[in-house]
């Protein structure tokens, strides 16, 4: 240890540690820099969503607003055209029941591939894996198709019938049902479980922080969908948020404090799991190779 | 003790049926549920042979055949040579795919992996802070991201523009001026690249930062206690010892750019003059608003053919031999 502290040392003479002074200040800055320029788009979405309907026209533009105003988010919210509470809850619907339908499936399997053996579990394993890693684009025309045949476009249950299984959230589970010792399950069997019993009473109570992280990044995923809903969706009234907010965009084109308002508010809710959240979200992302 | 009489009670194969039952009964469920899948991309491959269009009637099975014909290879013929107003947009857009993909990829690592290593020499309690803030546009639905970064590219009123006017420079009409261009690429694709690296860059950030802590520190140890200094340790084991992840990263980032949509629906649609159209909104408006499912499904065939081909090709780039 003492030779290992040396050969820092001996990096760094008395010269070398100044430059790594200014190094240091240097690396402040430049993550600074850095995270302002990460902020900056938030900072002018919310700056301009405060501005009067007057202010927003002017040219050159002002960065701070002159009387900041929350007028835009009433004139949203009051809309008779915008029923935002009905969106929120279609969003909310969707991702909640993707979320739900995701965890016991990958939860159930998981536990399958991991703790049982049986004829065909690799060929079973790598050819549903198969399926499910085709690009959505492809599938996306047969899926439309299908769902139009059995009557399901523009039902928001068309958002949910094809994301039923998750090979991320299948992996994730085995893996981590695989470290749970056979010995506890050997236990419940001796007295008296059945199979089913196992996984509601003994692997899924074990299950809670990968659960937690597929939940959320399922949840996210599901709230910022923009292509296939748009596919799936046309009557407004069942729209999503990402939808709706093109949509009014589409409407108040040359309004950019009503359209700021508009993202605001179906940014931030994410962004509120987001900051509770945030070890989970990040720690699921860095596992995954999923992206929203 | 009374169920534990219970449990010897059972056979050892009534314990074995259960076992095979409960098997069966979500082996049996996921096979058919992924046969559905199966069927899907079976469909999906068929109806790149036809000329299908959802709205006529077509043969019985599948509406394939009578007023859907069977074309063969026609429409992979036309996307080389055709002259037709599909063909050439569909060329544009493979065109535009591949600029935005190999534009993305350089710029992402040129941004992701100096940061990764700046934040991960701080404080460790800064460290998380910074991470979490520098991955705020990931989880950013897109199409807010599309809404925030369209205004901020606005010509009289955006952010962008007032800065330039600001150091006295001709404003840039970013999205929609056809003739302005940058090495040759449009400013609309660099203005939707621009947009995209935002919103992604954190994505790579994190693994990268994840995959640095990995890094045993003996081996950084060793190395300096051999006399090297931190500029060669980064290079000679931070570098070598990064390069799974690299090829993980890559991959993820080509794959995903390949198949960008959201923002650059939203931002341009294509626009101007078809410069920023992509081969995934050539699917979507070929298959949804003009009603030509056959050309799509070709589209997306070959949309997925190079996504196949470009990852297999980085995984023998990139392919390291040993493990740490």
């Amino acid at each position: 240890m003492a030779t290992i502290a040396a050969a820092r040392a001996r990096s760094r003479p008395a010269f070398d540690r100044l430059r790594c002074g200014l190094g240091h200040l240097m690396v402040y800055v430049l993550l600074i820099v850095g995270l302002s320029m990460t902020l900056m788009p938030f900072l002018w979405m919310i700056l301009s969503s405060l501005k009067t309907a007057t202010e927003i026209l002017r040219v050159p533009p002002t960065f701070w607003p002159d009387n900041p105003t929350l007028a835009n988010y009433l004139t949203i919210l009051n809309d008779p055209k915008l029923p935002l509470l009905r969106f929120y809850g279609n969003s909310l619907f969707v991702a909640v029941t993707n979320v739900l339908i995701t965890l016991f499936t990958s939860s159930l399997i998981g536990f399958l591939f991991a703790k049982y053996q049986f004829h065909g579990k690799r060929v079973l394993f790598g050819w549903f894996l198969l399926t499910m890693m085709i690009p959505g684009q492809m599938t996306m025309i047969p899926g439309y198709l299908i769902l139009a045949k059995v009557g399901l476009l523009n039902s928001l249950w068309g958002l949910i019938v094809f994301s039923a299984l998750d090979a991320f959230g299948i992996f994730l589970m085995r893996q981590f049902i695989e470290s749970l010792p056979n010995e506890l399950l050997d236990a419940a069997r001796i007295d008296g479980a059945s199979e089913w019993q196992l996984y509601w009473r003994i692997v899924l109570p074990q299950l809670g922080p990968p659960l937690a992280t597929l939940g959320i990044l399922t949840f996210m995923h599901n709230w910022n969908a923009y292509l296939w809903p748009m596919v799936v969706i046309t009557k407004i009234e069942r729209r999503t948020l990402p939808i709706i907010l093109t949509w009014y965009n589409s409407q108040h084109s040359t309004q950019p404090n009503l359209t700021m308002a508009a993202t605001v508010m179906i940014v931030m809710p994410i962004l509120i799991v987001y900051f509770f959240f945030q070890r989970w979200v990040v720690r699921g992302f860095t596992m995954s190779g999923l992206k929203c | 003790m009374s169920t534990l009489t219970v449990g010897r009670a059972k056979k050892r194969g009534g314990l074995w049926v259960s076992q095979r039952r409960f098997i069966l009964s979500v082996t049996i469920p996921m096979i058919l549920y992924s046969g559905v899948g199966l069927f899907t991309i079976g469909w999906a491959l068929v109806l790149a042979f036809f000329d299908y269009s959802p709205g006529r009637a077509g043969g019985p099975i599948l509406g394939l055949g009578g007023s859907n014909p069977f074309v063969g290879l026609k429409h992979f013929a036309n996307m080389i040579d055709g002259v037709s107003r599909e063909a050439t947009q569909f060329r544009i857009s493979l065109r535009n795919t591949l600029i935005f993909a190999l534009a993305v990829l350089p710029l992402n690592l040129a941004i992701t992996l100096p940061l990764a290593a700046l934040i991960e020499s701080v404080d460790r309690r800064l460290k998380t802070a910074f991470r979490a803030i520098y991955f705020l546009p990931v989880i950013t639905s897109s199409v807010g991201v599309a809404m925030m970064w369209g205004y901020l590219y606005d010509p009289q009123r955006g952010l962008f523009n007032a800065v330039i006017r600001l150091f006295g420079g001709t404003p840039v009409a970013w999205l929609s001026d056809p003739r302005a261009q940058f090495l040759g690429v449009s400013v609309a694709m660099w203005a939707v690249i621009g947009a995209y690296l935002w919103q992604d860059f954190g994505y790579n950030l994190v693994i990268f930062i994840a995959a640095l802590q990995g890094i045993p520190q003996e081996f950084k140890d060793a190395a300096l206690i051999d006399g090297a200094n931190p500029r060669q340790v980064f290079r000679k084991i931070t570098i070598p010892l990064l390069r799974p992840t690299l090829l993980f990263v890559c991959v993820m980032t080509m794959l995903s750019s390949f198949q960008v949509f959201d923002i650059i629906q939203v931002m341009t649609n294509g626009n101007p003059n078809n410069q920023t159209r992509v081969l995934v909104l050539d699917i979507y408006d070929n298959a949804f608003r003009y009603q030509r499912m056959g050309w799509a499904a070709a589209v997306s065939l070959v949309l997925v053919v190079i996504v196949m081909l470009v990852t297999i090709v980085q995984m023998r780039l990139l392919r390291t031999e040993w493990e740490y």
